[in-house]
């Protein structure tokens, strides 16, 4: 049995590289990744019975390692800084990508189809460093939404946010990163 | 353009929200009305899709390290 649990041990570190970057672009804070992923860690070891190989490793840790960043974010979201941000205030109907009648100050290009983008490395440096660009609450209802693909009520809750809250965030955060998008990336070479 | 016609604004957060919930009749009729007639909105509402594609493929890029 304890050496069970020393393999279990042996294996989990193997993923801990991986799983401290992926906390790391949700959360922004190097040691709060590492704490969520030795929280993690705790939790693999505490309910290993339960895993029993039913999916590959790495899926089930990932699984616990997003409910402990939304547990991290939950607690730090109650106090000032995040609910004080800007992005988290009513919408005042004004944008600064349009005119007074609403319309494109700088269109939208036509990016094409470029999915051979997601196997370029320097295509997902500028989309890490565009995520970067947003206010860190924004990029975390973003990513919530986009990356981990949790509802738009999921998310809600969890943040205690209210419908038009959430759809002027996510507004916001797209604009924001398919702006930085067409600057660094579809705008220059790539494009 | 009247005001029978939505504003890109107007088209391009109707877009966006129509990629969290169903929009009700008349907003996704206005807005498939205004993608028809407008390139500009057309090109943001495929920008914020191919956004969501390349966003779902974040957990593997990091896996492979192209961070």
């Amino acid at each position: 049995m304890a050496g069970k649990e020393t393999d279990l041990a042996r294996e989990l570190e193997s993923h801990r590289d991986y799983l401290v970057r992926f906390a790391l672009f949700m959360l922004r804070d190097l040691a709060l990744a590492e704490d969520a992923v030795q929280e993690t860690f705790i939790s693999a070891l505490a309910s290993h019975e339960e895993f029993q190989g039913r999916s590959q490793l790495r899926t089930w840790l990932t699984a616990i390692l997003k409910n402990k960043v939304f547990d991290l974010v939950r607690s730090r979201s109650k106090g000032p800084p995040m609910v004080s941000s800007d992005d988290l205030q009513e919408d005042d109907g004004r944008d600064g990508a349009f005119g007074e009648r609403g319309q494109w100050i700088d269109p939208p290009s036509n990016w094409g189809l470029p999915e051979e983008a997601f196997e370029s490395s320097q295509f997902w440096e500028t989309y890490l460093k565009c995520c970067k660009v947003m206010p860190e609450r924004q990029a975390l209802v973003f990513s919530m939404r986009e990356v981990l693909g949790l509802s738009a009520e999921e998310i809600c809750k969890k943040l205690e946010l209210t419908t038009s809250n959430l759809h002027v965030i996510l507004f916001r955060a797209r604009q924001s990163l398919r702006t930085c998008m067409t600057k660094n990336w579809f705008g220059g070479e790539h494009g | 353009m009247g005001k029978l016609m939505y504003s890109c604004e107007q088209a391009a957060r109707l877009s966006s929200r129509a990629m969290e919930e169903p929009l009700g009749p008349v907003d996704r009729t206005m807005l498939r009305l205004h993608l028809m007639m407008c390139a500009n909105c057309t090109n943001f509402s495929r920008q914020i899709e191919f956004l969501r594609r390349a966003s779902r493929k974040v957990p593997e890029a990091i896996d492979r390290g192209k961070t």
